[in-house]
């Protein structure tokens, strides 16, 4: 039986306090909550935000940056941050991670796509927990300012997930969003998380495709 | 007489978690199950009941680890992964005790060390050393080096063992069956579990062994030898579902959880 392949998009805003500082113990429950999923045989990859904040704090930058040229730069800076950050965490709990950068005109390109795809299963089949990001230092689309849900779209589609979990806020509520959109569902916790995916995975629910829940209009339509 | 009341004063206690609570059938630790069991056991030994664990999964734990899903017959490889997989286990479990302020201690042993008295008394002064330090021991059979001659082969036999060698009051034996059963509950014939044994005879071992049917668990052999050491010296065994650690607490109030096997008794008593 193939394995259940879960997309999980993190926004690193909800794992920050409000003031500038990492919240080591969520950083720390995510690590066990992504190890965990990953140890009862489902293949995880994890689609983060983040690099600009990271590097504005590591900058010590008043402001978060305005041109196009200084995001980069400070993303650049950032990526570094975000990829320590990560290993740090799941270093605890014996989980090796790895870095996957990719810009989104990817998808213009099959060779490259199904290229990009042969590396995420080697990764998996290693046992690794991916850990992806875009480009930004060298992407030539505008940079949008931590919103990475067309990412999340877009590695799914590569990888033929199965799931996109998204992290919603700072209280430990997720949201389901299996394949085809058919239902997606919001989950308090990540125990709760976790059984849902385990139930989820074994009921085809070929209803109506019409999301359970609203998206918020932030997330927009997600379909995959 | 409820005999299940003397379950309420215990003070030492050994706990066994076998292999299939622990971990997923792919060797990789189950952190449900872990931070369930570092919840419970620190808590115990909070109220001031001491506390041993007797942990296995090194080995498939080390081969989740390199990716094997085909456990080696070879004997030094199956080495080699009990060396890896005993470093993550402990690393793990540390840091899952941490999260409720317990310090934990890895000791391994073999059965030579157990068997030999000067050996054993120094052991033995160790690990109370540890308890009097309110440190919860976490005990293994040292696979990495244990060889044939020298290992028990199953930590259920180790874990008996060691309670009679800590003079423990309790076993609590963690594992993927809820019980003794009175037949085998796969063959459509009615089957309870058994309540409580106070003396294992030919009859209860013919349970365990299923004679007759193709349910041998083979670990519920291994089992009832654990329970049989048990009863030679006195103490209290209870055999159980592992699924969820904090049936300990349920077993501590004397409820009726899995089979009691009954220590100090004459007469063969089965409850159904």
């Amino acid at each position: 039986m193939k394995k259940q392949t879960i997309i999980v998009r993190i926004e690193i805003s909800t794992l920050i306090n409000r003031d500038g500082k990492v919240n080591r113990r969520k950083m720390d429950r995510l690590a066990m909550v992504l190890t965990n999923l990953h140890n009862s045989g489902k293949l995880v990859m994890v689609v983060s935000s983040g690099a600009i904040v990271l590097g504005s704090e590591k900058l010590k930058l008043q402001n978060v940056p305005d041109s196009q040229l200084e995001m980069q730069a400070v993303a650049a800076v950032g990526q570094a941050e975000l990829i320590r950050l990560y290993q740090h965490y799941f270093d605890e709990y014996n989980q090796i991670v790895a870095q996957v950068l990719l810009t989104s005109d990817i998808i213009h390109h099959p060779q490259r796509v199904k290229n990009t795809r042969n590396t995420f299963n080697t990764l998996m089949d290693m046992s690794i927990i991916p850990i992806i990001n875009e480009n930004d230092p060298v992407s030539t689309a505008d940079i949008e300012f931590d919103d990475n849900y067309p990412l999340a779209l877009l590695v799914a589609k590569i990888a033929q997930a199965d799931f996109i979990v998204i992290k919603m806020d700072l209280n430990g509520k997720y949201m389901i969003v299996p394949r085809g959109n058919i239902r997606a569902l919001i989950v308090d916790g990540e125990t709760e998380l976790q059984e849902k995916l385990e139930s989820f995975c074994n009921v085809m629910i070929l209803e109506e495709r019409k999301p359970e829940v609203e998206f918020p209009a932030s997330i927009g339509e997600i379909v995959f | 007489m409820d005999y299940r009341d003397v379950l309420k004063n215990k003070h030492r206690i050994v706990v066994k978690i076998g292999t299939s609570s622990l971990s997923y059938p792919n060797g990789r630790m189950n952190f449900h199950c872990i931070e369930k069991l570092a919840y419970v056991l620190s808590a115990l030994r909070r109220r001031g009941v001491q506390v041993i664990l007797v942990t296995s999964g090194a080995i498939g734990v080390g081969a989740g680890r390199l990716g094997l899903t085909v456990k080696p017959q070879e004997l030094s490889k199956k080495q080699a992964l009990a060396a890896v997989g005993q470093a993550e286990l402990i690393k793990i479990y540390q840091k899952f005790f941490e999260e409720y302020n317990q310090t934990v201690a890895q000791v391994l042993l073999t059965k030579d060390v157990v068997n030999t008295p000067s050996r054993n008394q120094n052991a033995k002064r160790t690990l109370i050393k540890l308890l009097d330090m309110d440190i919860i021991p976490i005990i293994n059979e040292n696979d990495t080096i244990a060889t044939y001659e020298i290992e028990f082969g199953d930590n259920d036999t180790l874990s008996a063992m060691v309670a009679t060698l800590l003079d423990a009051d309790l076993l609590v034996i963690l594992s993927d069956i809820d019980g003794l059963y009175s037949a085998d509950p796969r063959s459509g014939v009615p089957a309870e579990i058994i309540h409580s044994v106070s003396e294992i005879t030919p009859e209860v071992e013919q349970l365990a062994s299923g004679a007759g049917s193709s349910f041998s668990t083979g670990g519920m052999v291994t089992k009832i030898s654990a329970a049989k050491i048990c009863l030679k010296d006195g103490i209290d065994c209870i055999i159980t579902s592992g699924s969820d650690p904090a049936i300990i607490f349920d077993i501590l109030q004397g409820k009726e959880i899995g089979t009691h096997f009954i220590a100090g008794h004459e007469k063969m008593i089965n409850h159904v």
